[in-house]
């Protein structure tokens, strides 16, 4: 369809309806700047003295950079061991046909997680695993192995496989070519798989929720320790919930290309 | 030659392997577990040890009150946010398909929401709800009503108020899928229809909403997939409450099967979510096979 130049009318609709998308961002950015004097202000206050004491509370807190830690290692692991495996994985599926895989991941993209999470829960409880990383590693790849098998093969089909007849001819194995061919020549894409599948296991929640213990708890749900029954520390809030989803914010804008189809693909909902 | 044959048809299998094996143990195995579990008896804490009861979870959950409510609002829950999604979504990007300063950028901030960590941005949405403070009802009151409802608080307004937050996470994914569907659209009949007189509703009614049908099954689908799968923001935002106002069935899945430790009927209500769930996606399949 050819696109046609908007009227300003259209055009400034457009810039307000994205904008009000935005709000709530600039409004928890906003509030993490907020002393709790501010927050209790009604009407509430939009120019105001912006204090850094909400991040200085957040971070005093060991633990916050603790979750922090987790959460980076279990990201790291999903991803990499989701590329290790998904790679070659990928390459089959692009290459031939590979019914059985096909059949698996489209199962791990309709099943509600909670679906894995109570056998695995059992599992890891006879395995003495709950509260490891390992068992938040393994069940993150759930979602971060079918997303990267999902997105390679997307990116591996537009290689030219005259490229790898060529290799194979000159005597490289299949692993040779994997190794040698397809990994630099999708090097974008595997670094866009990998950005989307660290979010996805970065923004989970759910099965750290159950998993994890007070030690290995993930930043999603640490985050939930700042509101209580009765008092929510509002300004904490902000600040935490601001620094757990600014380095998802960032790395997405990078990946901004691939974001649909990464979220198509994946299983990132429940 | 035949030894090579043999040898070649392994390779895509020896590949996929490593693969196969981790998925059979994290997804495959379990889900064969949830199968057994569904049939028994199981507590966790408890020292009895499992029982075989058959098909008792399963019959038990017809005159489950509380999983029988939570269904009909999951599917109240993604009726409203399919019917709310999928216009919205689709207006976006109409907008979003023209020309004008800034476009580009608008794109690339459309994908904020949908990639914001859910639990975090749940909890900032429970501070801008707030019933006395919040932002939303300043701004509900400066628009001249006096009396806003209480949002979460609400047992009415709760549910819709969390298909908002959820369509602020989602609706710019429909709007970029419907984006590059449009993308993808022939120029010819637009040019043809606009030299034939058609007005723009017109060429909306009868040219892009059909071409653009199967786009939008495909958002429609995934949608479907997600809002029937609901949970993280109910369970961060409301816990299900007030009462079970708003408990979603995957929300009285966890609370049943890992809080009151029913490891049996919880694996049982399990199963029918992911029933419901292909279901859907199978019959949104036929749909689309039907359109394209």
């Amino acid at each position: 369809m050819r696109q046609r130049p908007a009227t300003t009318l259209t055009a400034l609709a457009s810039w307000l309806i994205v904008l009000a998308f935005m709000a709530p961002f600039a409004w928890m950015v906003l509030g993490s700047f907020k002393t709790t004097l501010d927050f209790l202000a009604y009407p509430p206050v939009f120019v105001f003295r912006p204090t850094l004491d909400n991040y200085r509370q957040v971070f005093a807190d060991n633990s916050f950079l603790r979750y922090l830690m987790n959460s980076t290692i279990v990201a790291a692991g999903a991803t990499s061991i989701g590329l290790l495996l998904g790679i070659p994985a990928a390459y089959a599926l692009a290459r031939w046909r590979q019914t059985a895989l096909g059949i698996l991941l489209l199962a791990a993209r309709m099943a509600p997680g909670i679906a894995f999470l109570i056998p695995l829960f059992v599992m890891f409880l006879q395995l003495h695993l709950v509260g490891s990383y390992t068992s938040l590693i393994l069940s993150h790849l759930i979602f971060t192995l079918p997303l990267t098998v999902w997105m390679m093969v997307s990116f591996i089909e537009a290689v030219p496989r005259e490229i790898e007849q060529a290799a194979l001819i000159d005597g490289c194995s299949v692993l040779g070519v994997i190794l040698r061919v397809i990994v630099p020549l999708t090097a974008q894409g595997i670094a866009a798989t990998s950005i989307l599948a660290f979010i996805a296991s970065w923004n989970n929640f759910l099965f750290a929720l159950v998993l994890a213990n007070d030690r290995t708890k993930t930043l999603p749900v640490a985050v939930l320790g700042y509101i209580g029954y009765n008092s929510i520390q509002w300004g904490t809030l902000m600040a935490a919930a601001t620094f757990i989803t600014l380095p998802v914010l960032v790395l997405a804008m990078c990946v901004q290309r691939y974001i649909v189809r990464g979220l198509v693909s994946g299983a990132v909902n429940g | 030659m035949a030894e090579r044959r043999a040898r070649r048809n392994l390779t895509p299998l020896l590949l996929s392997l490593p693969a196969l094996v981790v998925m059979a143990a994290v997804m495959g195995f379990p889900l064969l577990y949830l199968c057994f579990m569904s049939l028994h008896r199981w507590s966790m804490v408890g020292f009895e040890p499992p029982r075989f009861i058959g098909l008792h979870n399963f019959t038990a959950l017809v005159d489950d009150e509380r999983f029988t409510d939570s269904l009909w609002r999951t599917l109240l829950f993604t009726a409203l946010g399919v019917a709310s999604n999928i216009p919205a979504g689709l207006g976006i990007a109409l907008l979003l398909n023209q020309r004008f300063f800034g476009r580009n950028l608008l794109r690339a901030l459309m994908i904020l929401p949908m990639v914001a960590t859910p639990a975090a941005m749940g909890l900032v949405w429970v501070v801008m709800l707030d019933p006395t403070l919040g932002i939303v009802r300043f701004m509900f009151r400066a628009i001249g009503v006096a009396n806003p409802p209480l949002w979460l608080s609400d047992p009415f307004w709760v549910l819709p108020t969390l298909v908002f937050v959820d369509a602020w996470m989602w609706t710019p994914m429909v709007a970029l899928i419907c984006f590059a569907g449009l993308a993808a659209l022939p120029a010819e009949p637009f040019e043809a229809a606009r030299v034939d007189g058609a007005s723009a509703w017109q060429r909306f009614r009868f040219i892009t909403l059909p071409l653009l049908m199967p786009t939008l099954l495909v958002a429609v689908m995934l949608r479907v997939m997600d809002l029937l799968k609901v949970i993280d923001i109910v369970y961060v935002m409301t816990g299900g409450g007030p009462g079970h106002a708003s408990e979603t069935i995957n929300v009285y899945n966890y609370l049943v099967a890992l809080s009151y430790d029913r490891i049996g009927y919880g694996a049982a209500v399990a199963l029918v979510l992911f029933a419901i769930v292909l279901l859907c996606t199978v019959a949104l399949v036929h749909a689309r096979r039907r359109t394209a």
